[in-house]
């Protein structure tokens, strides 16, 4: 039997996080934030610091709304309330790779706000062109230069071995994705997103060994498939949303997700190319797309893909309230997925992850017509 | 209290703006009926005038949706939109052309006869998401139409490098070549250089007729934005030169014999965020209480001059700057923008729109606001609403918050007594 306390590692360093990261930054590692996935954190790590996903989680907005209105995601405008609350005075700069309206936004509301050493938007291209590629290797080296100004230290071997590293953390991603979607991962949904979530703050290497010691545990170790009617989500963020645990509860097991902060980022592994630069953008450009950067035809299929992969019976989608990119794709996208034959619902994380009535009435109305 | 029902045009040239209007959609109707290639896309860039030199006709489904609410027809798509599953909470934009592309575009009730079905897709990466999500949901909706997936880098102003630049104009060389094979039209480059240079002009009679806002009492006013009409659609192309050159005469005129927007000019205001497209008679709102709106932020995304010598290269600075000038892109150049139209004005008091259907307009302003009080002491309202759907706007608590700003900035106003003109 595989033991909670495999897991240990993880919530263990999610528990410490933010005095880990200040301890990191005061033994003269810099520390790097970024919003999105798409900030191509390798070259963060290669020239020699440390890339951490700024979190918003569940704290109440209060200063922030003297900044930013209410209309935007949850997610930003918790973040920007713990700046605001000096939680993120580790950081030694902020870099984006431009995706959504809010978090360009946010971008420039902590410029303006928050005293850091090194700001640096990264546009990225749309179009996989030879002009695309040529663009983007330009952008690259623009971010390389400021981050050769604070100190960082970049070279080809550096990136080389950074890929490695991403790589295989990939790779063990995708390996418990597989056991999830096998009901052969042990733990709930809460403990596959925290598994996820160290990986955001925690130095790579350190994550690496990690995640190789709780896959070779859950292989060998005596199988307890988990129970449920299968679902996948897709969406944007859900961070530590008690929604995963409303789900379980309500008698649903997640297989597979399509979130910003799952699996989307985990395929591929790595890209292809002659040089580590060359491999690094084709993965950029390979990667699952999220809709602020693809059409939701596109992202239907993948969706459907995943979901006869999975064997799951109905996605979930789970937005951040106000995410356009992902409300403008959805009535195509559950359309798409109607019509093949898998229902779907959505619902919508509002500030606090506060599981409402609603939501809750509209996931069991949901699992009793899967159950049918 | 003052009614706010339609906006008063006091320009004669802008009275004409109606003809501007309707000809341009005739001619997109009859471009059509003539088997003229039709190109929807989004504004604010340098697509038009490759459009107009390759004899294309250009539409911009975006600047539909205020045609849309200024005839009352939203509602009605919003209906259609949402009952598509569109959540209200997306762009206003978005909404209404999603609900008119999916009812009847050319029922009897659709003003100007409706837009032409494209031929072609202009649907892009770059801009707003909203921008670029209403292609996609168009490519869907028009499925025989050819598509275009454009790029264009989301840079602040400030940070537009060589790179940048270069690939704008791969991606308009690329834009070329597609129309080309797309349509069998060949670019003329002497029309395109001659589009250039009709837009700049076009461009330096904006900034032209804007500078006239200095003048005390202003002789036009932010309910003369609709002129912006003619920057969005005509752009390259000698109308927009002619009709500007009428405003910009009348303007001068008004400005030099000392004919005001009021006659007793006592508050100058400043508008941040799009106008209420279904309600313009708010810049007239606080005209009671002899407040003018004198300038507002939007117009910035036309005060650009094009560098005619190298028309592919100034048309990628027009992509790359346009959205940049007004979006979030940069909240520093916009505040740096706003602080010098407060000053060049003699504003007296700002208007900031928080407008759920704009975010990315609507983010910074308070960093805009902040600075405008320490800088130039300049106080400012923020009033909530949105620019397409009026379900998100409440006009008494509106009014309310009009009447008490205009009284605070008479009341200051008599304190420190009136600068001089």
């Amino acid at each position: 039997m595989v033991h909670e306390q495999h897991m240990v590692p993880f919530t263990e360093a999610a528990f410490h996080r933010t005095e880990r990261l200040r301890n990191t930054a005061a033994s003269g590692k810099k520390i790097i934030g970024y919003f999105c996935t798409y900030t191509p954190i390798e070259l963060i790590h290669a020239s020699g610091f440390l890339p951490v996903r700024i979190w918003g989680e569940q704290v109440r907005v209060e200063q922030a709304y003297t900044l930013v209105p209410n209309f935007i995601c949850p997610y930003m405008r918790q973040s920007l309330e713990r700046a605001m609350a000096g939680e993120y005075d580790f950081l030694s700069g902020l870099v984006q790779g431009y995706t959504c309206d809010i978090a360009c936004g946010l971008f420039n509301v902590w410029k303006e706000n928050i005293p850091l050493e090194l700001f640096h938007s990264l546009p990225l291209p749309y179009n996989d062109t030879e002009d695309s590629r040529l663009f983007f290797r330009e952008g690259v080296q623009e971010l390389l230069d400021k981050l050769s100004g604070i100190g960082g230290c970049f070279s080809e071997d550096s990136l080389e071995e950074t890929l490695m590293i991403y790589g295989q953390i990939r790779e063990h991603l995708l390996a418990l994705d597989v056991m999830r979607s096998t009901r052969r991962f042990a733990f709930g949904a809460e403990a596959f997103a925290a598994m996820l979530r160290a990986g955001f703050f925690l130095d790579p290497l350190e994550y690496l060994g990690m995640l190789a010691d709780l896959k070779e545990a859950l292989e060998e170790k005596e199988k307890s498939p988990a129970e449920g009617i299968p679902v996948i989500l897709s969406g944007s963020l859900i961070e530590n949303s008690p929604v995963l645990a409303l789900i379980e509860e309500l008698g649903g097991v997640i297989v597979s997700d399509d979130l910003c902060d799952g699996m989307r980022n985990a395929s591929p592994a790595y890209g292809t190319g002659a040089t580590p630069t060359e491999r690094l953008l084709d993965r950029y450009m390979r990667r699952l797309p999220c809709p602020a950067r693809a059409r939701p035809s596109s992202r239907a299929s993948l969706l459907l893909d995943q979901v006869r992969t999975s064997r799951a019976r109905g996605v979930v989608f789970v937005f951040q309230k106000f995410c356009s990119p992902h409300l403008a794709d959805y009535p195509s996208v559950s359309e798409t997925l109607k019509k093949k034959g898998f229902p779907s619902i959505l619902i919508e994380l509002d500030e606090e992850g506060v599981m409402d009535g609603q939501i809750r009435t509209r996931l069991e109305t949901f699992f009793s017509m899967l159950e049918d | 209290m003052a009614g706010t029902g339609k906006s008063k045009k006091r320009l004669n040239a802008a009275r004409e703006l109606t003809q501007v209007v309707a000809d341009y959609y005739l001619e997109c109707q009859q471009a059509h009926d003539q088997g003229k290639p039709v190109g929807w896309m989004p504004p604010m860039n340098g697509v038009i005038e490759v459009f107009y030199a390759m004899d294309l006709q250009p539409v911009f489904p975006e600047n539909w949706s205020p045609v849309c609410a200024a005839f009352g027809l939203t509602p009605g798509n919003f209906e259609v939109s949402e009952g598509m599953g569109y959540s209200r909470d997306l762009c206003g934009y978005l909404r209404n052309i999603v609900g008119y592309v999916y009812s009847d575009m050319h029922a009897a009730h659709v003003p100007l006869g409706g837009l032409p079905e494209p031929d072609l897709l202009i649907s892009f990466g770059g801009g707003c998401i909203p921008a670029m999500k209403i292609f996609q949901i168009l490519e869907q909706r028009f499925p025989s139409s050819r598509i275009f997936s454009a790029d264009l880098p989301q840079v602040a102003v400030e940070d537009i490098r060589d790179h940048h630049i270069r690939y704008a104009v791969s991606e308009i060389h690329r834009l070329i070549d597609f129309l080309t094979r797309a349509t069998g039209k060949k670019m003329d480059y002497d029309r395109l250089e001659e589009a250039v240079i009709l837009s700049d002009k076009a461009c330096a009679l904006w900034d032209e007729i804007m500078s006239y806002r200095r003048f005390i009492p202003t002789p036009i006013s932010a309910a003369e934005i609709g002129i912006m009409f003619v920057m969005v659609t005509r752009q390259g192309t000698q109308v927009a030169v002619d009709f500007l050159t009428k405003v910009r005469d009348e303007v001068r005129q008004r400005a030099n014999d000392g004919i005001g927007v009021l006659e007793d000019e006592q508050v100058r205001l400043f508008w941040d965020n799009i106008p209420l497209w279904y309600n313009m008679g708010l810049f007239n709102a606080f005209e009671h209480m002899g407040g003018v709106f004198v300038a507002e932020t939007y117009s910035a995304a036309w005060s650009l001059r094009l560098d005619t010598s190298n028309p592919l290269e100034a048309l990628a600075m027009k992509s790359l700057m346009s959205y940049s000038l007004v979006s979030c892109l940069s909240i520093r150049r916009r505040k740096e923008m706003v602080l010098k139209a407060c000053r060049d004005y003699a504003i007296d008091g700002a208007v900031f729109h928080q407008n759920k259907s704009c975010v990315p307009i609507t983010i910074g302003q308070t960093d805009i606001r902040r600075a405008l009080l320490k800088e130039l002491d300049i106080p400012s309202i923020t009033i909530d609403a949105d620019h397409m759907d009026a379900r998100n706007f409440s006009h008494a608590q509106f009014q309310t918050r009009a009447d008490a700003f205009m009284e605070m900035l008479l009341e200051k106003k008599r304190d420190r007594g009136r600068p001089g003109v």
